[in-house]
């Protein structure tokens, strides 16, 4: 269960400060979406430990984890854009995801093969994200989050400006984790995403 | 570190001030020869500078113009090599060809019978030029194209003329560079030794440089060399702070991550064949000299290793070279490590003053005279200074200082090329300490490395400045070994060492750009995973 209490936030100069309150439990999605600076991509970041709050807490299993840097907290972030290391390739970016220094067993390798057949990017693993499209960029990021195994998964606009297909086929992809116990966290603009996937939609 | 170098500055010229009595300001007008020196200095570093962008500006335009040609690749390399080749090599190249017994100085006299004199301020600002315009060419060049390339289609589209192509995307891209790159260039003419040493045509073409080196070398008056070095460190200093307030942001040496845009701007044969004319010209330029060394040099390379047809070799050229390499390697090392140091002190640093000591330690070097700073040091530890080779150490210092303002050009944009995304990713990913350093630091870092350690030791393999004073002529590195060699009219023995400084030099970045190659480029994965079996995709 991931629960956020009383959690405030302002950027300096701001009036009002943001206060966000939600409760999700394993297996759910819920989805937030606003107008632009609204907080959405706020909120992800607070709870990935990019920001730091100015009161309130995070809690995960009923433990505090505000005070864990970005990597010993449960989650995985995917953003609109910008989720790969563009001078490593696809294998080494998904890599970095389940090892930080890629000491990869056999069976992590095999992961990432299946995984990226899976997604319909068989053979691409040795190109450079710069080769690839926005959509399959996309897959990757997504693929690596997934073969993270972290129990929450911190979404931001994942899906916008990608083509029909590419859209399909993430959709279906987050409905496998969701099935599997994973905690979705979606920010989108896009009623059709929200409508598919989250199970409570709150409007900032 | 940057606080270091500053002290390290102060401190060299404060023990020359220190230990001289410093002479009357007012000594600068009423002496002439001074006056000479100064305005000379002036005179000759502002017609260089202007010379060399009035070559460079049109030069970068028509390479921009034309992304494809046989052997421009080659072409663009020479250019970037032209910071780091010895002067006192590219000398003996330029007298080759524009000498009284030149190629191109017999040639015009044979056709139309014109001639002139290369000593003196022509042979100066020439040399100036054949140095600094293909240098700034290649930064304006790589300005150029810097720009987006949906700017170039914009105006390939409107059928833009060449004047409104250069006043709507060109000038732009070129504009915030050119305050650093004339600065840059003024202070590289404005310091200059081993041109001037060898060209110079007596008092009336003197550099401060020069006047420098004589006032501690053969009139022993440390006072008058404080003076001139603190006009230098006046007149540069105000040009870098004038050129600072312009904002320098733009990069000051060539980067090869910028690939050519490609687009070429729809032109008539005519006007293809004027550029690919002026491409020719410019080569011809740039080649010449370079081909002289080669063929003036290659004679002698084997009577200059193995004298008189003896299986015994020389000594003289393998201890230069053993003792350049000696002082080179470590320099450049030197200069790379306080390089990295300083940029990481200065990215980390909190206050805005530390950031802006770090950008005054990185142009600190171009301002002080290394002739004076090693003076200084010079004096100041002499007590524990007590022979030639401490002397040496000495001379590896104040290289890698003088390699430090390109080294950190060269190292500054791939160190913060780390961006916020990348940082959020990598937190998250819990890429942190080596494995950051090794996935997400070294590549990006691995090539310009190797070649800031190139430049640093090249810059260094070459120097004829700190090295003349505070060598003994008895142990000669390479440049001195040559500039003995041309004093003393062996010049078929010059012509091989200089010919042996060029190959080694290019060894050497043969060498770093090696080392800075990946083993496996772009398969970090496979590479790491060398127990696994291979995709079969691969």
């Amino acid at each position: 269960m991931l629960e956020v209490k009383n959690l405030v936030f302002a950027y300096p100069g701001q009036d009002t400060p943001w206060v966000f309150n939600f409760t999700v439990s394993p297996g759910q999605c819920i989805a937030v979406h606003g107008a632009s600076g609204s907080g959405k991509s706020t909120v992800m970041n607070l709870l990935a430990g990019f920001l730091e709050p100015q009161s309130g807490d995070i809690l995960w299993q009923d433990r505090s984890i505000l005070s864990l840097p970005p990597w010993q907290r449960p989650m995985t972030s995917v953003f609109q854009e910008h989720n790969l290391f563009e001078h490593l390739d696809v294998q080494t970016n998904i890599g970095l995801g389940i090892h930080p220094g890629l000491k990869l067993l056999p069976d992590d390798q095999q992961a990432i093969e299946n995984g990226l057949q899976s997604v319909g990017l068989g053979g691409l693993g040795k190109r450079l994200p710069g080769d690839l499209s926005g959509g399959q960029r996309q897959r990757v990021a997504l693929l690596r989050a997934i073969l993270r195994q972290q129990p929450v998964l911190l979404l931001d606009e994942p899906l916008t400006g990608l083509d029909s297909e590419a859209r399909d086929l993430l959709r279906q992809l987050l409905l496998e984790q969701k099935s599997r116990g994973t905690i979705i966290i979606l920010a989108s603009h896009d009623k059709e995403d929200r409508r598919i996937l989250a199970d409570s939609v709150y409007r900032l | 570190m940057a606080s270091a170098l500053v002290v390290l500055a102060i401190a060299g010229l404060g023990a020359l001030i220190l230990e001289a009595s410093l002479p009357d300001v007012a000594q600068l007008w009423n002496n002439r020869y001074l006056r000479t020196v100064v305005t000379f200095t002036a005179w000759q570093a502002f017609l260089s500078v202007a010379l060399s962008l009035l070559v460079a500006i049109p030069m970068a335009r028509i390479l921009a113009r034309q992304p494809v040609f046989p052997g421009r690749g080659l072409l663009l390399r020479v250019m970037e090599l032209s910071l780091v080749l010895p002067s006192i090599v590219a000398v003996s190249g330029l007298v080759s060809v524009y000498g009284r017994q030149g190629w191109l100085t017999v040639l015009a006299n044979d056709l139309v019978g014109a001639s002139w004199n290369l000593y003196g301020i022509n042979g100066i600002v020439l040399a100036h030029v054949f140095f600094n315009a293909p240098l700034a060419a290649r930064i304006l060049l790589q300005a150029i194209e810097g720009v987006p390339a949906s700017q170039h289609r914009v105006a390939a589209q409107l059928g833009l003329g060449r004047r409104w192509y250069w006043r709507a995307v060109e000038w732009p891209a070129v504009k915030p560079v050119l305050p650093g790159l004339a600065a840059l260039v003024f202070t590289l003419c404005f310091t200059s030794f081993a041109i001037v040493m060898t060209l110079g045509g007596g008092p009336a073409a003197t550099t401060i440089e020069v006047a420098i080196y004589q006032s501690l070398r053969f009139e022993f008056d440390a006072g008058q060399a404080a003076l001139l070095a603190m006009v230098q460190l006046i007149i540069c200093g105000f040009l870098w702070w004038l050129a600072a307030r312009q904002g320098l942001t733009a990069s000051l040496l060539p980067d090869r991550r910028v690939a050519s845009h490609k687009s070429k701007t729809g032109s008539s044969i005519g006007a293809r064949l004027a550029d690919g004319f002026f491409i020719v010209l410019f080569v011809l330029f740039l080649a010449m000299p370079l081909v002289a060394v080669f063929i003036r040099g290659l004679p002698g390379m084997g009577s200059a290793f193995f004298p008189e047809g003896s299986f015994v070799a020389a000594p003289a050229l393998l201890d230069a070279t053993a003792r350049s390499l000696a002082i080179a390697l470590p320099a450049g090392l030197m200069s790379v490590s306080a390089a990295l140091l300083i940029l990481a002190c200065g990215s980390s640093a909190p206050n805005k003053a530390i950031t802006r000591l770090t950008n005054v330690a990185a142009y600190l070097p171009l301002m002080v005279p290394p002739l004076v700073l090693g003076t200084g040091l010079f004096l100041l530890f002499r007590p524990s200074l007590g022979n030639s080779s401490q002397g040496l150490v000495l001379v590896t210092l104040i290289n890698a200082m003088m390699a430090l303002p390109f080294v950190l050009q060269m190292l500054r944009g791939p160190l913060a090329s780390l961006d916020a995304a990348s940082r959020q990713q990598a937190d998250q990913l819990g890429i942190l300490g080596w494995y950051r350093w090794r996935w997400l630091h070294w590549p990006r870092l691995r090539k310009p490395l190797a070649l800031a350690m190139a430049y640093g030791t090249g810059l260094s393999l070459g120097d004829f400045g700190v090295i003349a004073l505070f060598g003994s002529p008895g142990e000669p590195t390479l440049p001195v070994l040559l500039y003995q060699q041309l004093g003393s009219y062996r010049i078929d023995a010059a012509a091989a060492t200089g010919l042996w400084l060029v190959l080694l030099l290019l060894s050497l970045f043969g060498l770093f750009n090696r080392l800075g190659s990946p083993l496996f480029r772009g398969r970090p994965f496979a590479h790491s995973l060398s127990t696994a079996p291979e995709p079969e995709h691969a």
